[in-house]
C-alpha cells in the first residue's frame, strides 16, 4: 500500500466504497457499495479496471486533498467545479496529480455525489470481504480530515482516457423513476395508492441509509402492524407519518414499516443524485 | 410423517429479488417452514443465489438472474414427498446473563409493567428456550421468540441514546441482545459477557438464524471473570 492523498478538507460526507459487502445480509450487515452505480462503474471503465476497485464517494462539496505521490485519477458523478492547484479540470476524464498538488472539489451544479478513483483503486483492509465503510458496526476505514488515502503502486496510463460528453449522465432536477409494487402496496388506501403514482414528491434530505421525500401523506386503509421483513437499496417504506423513505445503499437489512414499492435497479442512480427539493415522480413497471 | 408445507406465495420485489411469503404470523410452525424453505432455496439455486434473508414469515432471495418459479414449486413438493427430507439441525446456545441491577437498567419499569418481583422476571426469562427468528436492525442483532406472555413490556417510548453492547432486553413478545453500542428502545434486564459481533473474529457473529438459545444466570463476579477471559 502506498500513501496517495492526504485529506485536508472534508465536505458533507465521504466514504470509501467498493462494489459492496455481499453475503452477510442474513446477519444484519447492510450491502453498502456505491450510491450511484453508474458513475462508479464509469470510473472503473475509464481506468480499465478488470474488477471493480475502491472509490472515494463524496457528498459534495468542500473536499480538498494534497497529493503525497504522483498518480492518475478520474472524477465521475455529479457535475462539480474541480480544481488542481486552483486550475479547473474536467470530470469524466483521467488527470495526473504530482506530489504536492492540491485537488479540490467545490460546488456541485448537477447531482450531489462525486467519485474520486485512482488508477488501481484505493486500498484499505477488507472487513467481511469488502472495503466499503459502514458507520454502524464500524466496518472498513473511517475517513476524516487528516486521513491518508492509500492506493497500490501502479504504472500510469499511456493515454488520457475519458467518457465523451454526450455519454455522460445528466442529473435533472426533476426525475421519473420506475417502480415495482411492494408487498404492502394493497394495504394502502386507494386514494394514497393513486396519489403515490400520480403526484410529485420532493426530496427533503437524507444520507447513505435513506432518503426522505415529501408529497401527499400516504395512509393505510386501516392501522395495521406488519411483521419485519427484508429490505434493500430501493425499498420505499412508509412510516406512520405517511412520508415515504427510500432506503439507500447502507439500507438496514430488515424493516418493520409497510413497503409500498421498490425502485427499479437501473433508476437507483437517479434517486441517489437527487438534490434538496428536487422532484421525483413514480411510474409502475409492468411485471 | 411431517405435514406438507404448501409452497409459499411468491412475488418479484425487483429484477433480482424474489420474496416468498408464508402465513403472516409469528409462530413456531412458520419458523420451521421458513427455515426449511430457506435451506431448500440454498440447495436448489446454489450459485444463482447471491444470498437470502429470512424473517418471521418470508424468505427473500437475492439472485443473479431470473429463475423458474414453477419448477421450484414442483421441486418443493417432490422434496417434501420424499422421506429423506433434510430437517436441518439447530444449534443450542447457552448464554450467560448477569441480571444485576447495575446492568438491568429497566428493572423497575419491567417490574411495574408486569407486576412481578424481579426474581420471577429472571426465572421466567430463563424458563424456556428461544429461537433466533430474525437477525437485523444492527449487525448480528437476534430477535428471539417467543417470550412468556407475562413478560410482555412495550418498548420505551423514547429510545435510549445509547445502549451498551451485550445488553439483554425485552420488547413486546421478544427478547434480544444488543451486538454493538447503539441507540435502542428495548427494556434492558441484564447483560452477557459474550461478544455478539467481532468483524475480525474467526466467527464474526455469535448467533445464526434458527439457533436455539437458553439463558442462565451468572453473578457479577462471574460476569467480570468471563469478560476478562474473553470467553
Amino acid at each position: 500500500m502506498k500513501p496517495l492523498l492526504l485529506v485536508t478538507k472534508l465536505g458533507v460526507y465521504g466514504s470509501l466504497q467498493d462494489k459492496g459487502r455481499f453475503g452477510y445480509r442474513a446477519f444484519g450487515i447492510p450491502l453498502s457499495g456505491p450510491m450511484d452505480h453508474r458513475s462508479f462503474q464509469a470510473a472503473q471503465r475509464i481506468l480499465q479496471h478488470h474488477h471493480d476497485q475502491t472509490s472515494f464517494e463524496m457528498f459534495v462539496g468542500g473536499f480538498e486533498f494534497e497529493a503525497l505521490a504522483d498518480g492518475v485519477y478520474v472524477l465521475t458523478g455529479g457535475h462539480s467545479t474541480c480544481l488542481v492547484n486552483h486550475v479547473p479540470i474536467e470530470m469524466w476524464k483521467t488527470f495526473h496529480l504530482t506530489r504536492g498538488d492540491r485537488l479540490s472539489i467545490k460546488g456541485v451544479h448537477q447531482g450531489s455525489i462525486v467519485y474520486l478513483t485512482p488508477l488501481g483503486g484505493f486500498r484499505t483492509n477488507d472487513e467481511l470481504g469488502s472495503q466499503s465503510y459502514l458507520p454502524l458496526g464500524n466496518l472498513g476505514t473511517c475517513i476524516t480530515k487528516g486521513s491518508i488515502l492509500y492506493g497500490q503502486v501502479s504504472s500510469s496510463l499511456k493515454y488520457n482516457r475519458g467518457l465523451y460528453a454526450p455519454y455522460r449522465p445528466r442529473f435533472d432536477s426533476s426525475i421519473t423513476v420506475r417502480l415495482f409494487k411492494g408487498p404492502h402496496f394493497h394495504l394502502f388506501a386507494e386514494e394514497s395508492q393513486r396519489q403515490f403514482l400520480q403526484d410529485p414528491f420532493q426530496f427533503i434530505g437524507g444520507n447513505r441509509m435513506g432518503y426522505y421525500i415529501k408529497g401527499p401523506t400516504l395512509q393505510l386503509q386501516e392501522m395495521k402492524d406488519i411483521l419485519s421483513e427484508a429490505t434493500q437499496f430501493g425499498t420505499i417504506q412508509v412510516p406512520q407519518s405517511g412520508n415515504p423513505i427510500i432506503l439507500m445503499a447502507d439500507a438496514q437489512t430488515v424493516g418493520g414499516y409497510p413497503i409500498i414499492a421498490t425502485v427499479h435497479e437501473e433508476d437507483l442512480h437517479k434517486v441517489a443524485q437527487m438534490r434538496m427539493f428536487n422532484t421525483i415522480h413514480f411510474v409502475l413497471e409492468e411485471t | 410423517m411431517q405435514p406438507i408445507i404448501d409452497f409459499p406465495h411468491s412475488m418479484w420485489i425487483s429484477q433480482h429479488t424474489i420474496r416468498f411469503a408464508f402465513k403472516e404470523e409469528i409462530s413456531h410452525s412458520n419458523f420451521h417452514a421458513v427455515q426449511a424453505f430457506n435451506r431448500f432455496l440454498k440447495q436448489q439455486l446454489q450459485h444463482h443465489l447471491i444470498e437470502s434473508v429470512a424473517s418471521y414469515h418470508t424468505v427473500t432471495a437475492y439472485i443473479k438472474q431470473k429463475i423458474d418459479i414453477e419448477r421450484l414449486r414442483t421441486q418443493w413438493l417432490e422434496m417434501q414427498a420424499s422421506t429423506t427430507i433434510d430437517k436441518g439441525t439447530n444449534r443450542l446456545l447457552k448464554i450467560p446473563v448477569c441480571y444485576d441491577e447495575e446492568f438491568a437498567l429497566d428493572q423497575k419499569r419491567v417490574m411495574d409493567f408486569t407486576g412481578l418481583p424481579f426474581e420471577d422476571i429472571k426465572t421466567l426469562h430463563m424458563s424456556k428456550s428461544y429461537y433466533v427468528y430474525l437477525i437485523g436492525f444492527l449487525p448480528g442483532f437476534p430477535y428471539l421468540g417467543e417470550l412468556d406472555a407475562k413478560l410482555f413490556v412495550p418498548r420505551l417510548q423514547k429510545p435510549r441514546a445509547s445502549v451498551s453492547a451485550s445488553s439483554v432486553g425485552v420488547g413486546g413478545g421478544q427478547t434480544g441482545i444488543y451486538p454493538v453500542d447503539s441507540p435502542g428502545g428495548w427494556n434492558i434486564i441484564g447483560k452477557t459477557p459474550l461478544d455478539l459481533f467481532d468483524a475480525h473474529g474467526k466467527e464474526p457473529f455469535l448467533f445464526e438464524l434458527g439457533d436455539e438459545v437458553q439463558f442462565y444466570e451468572i453473578t457479577k463476579e462471574q460476569f467480570w471473570e468471563m469478560k476478562s477471559k474473553g470467553v
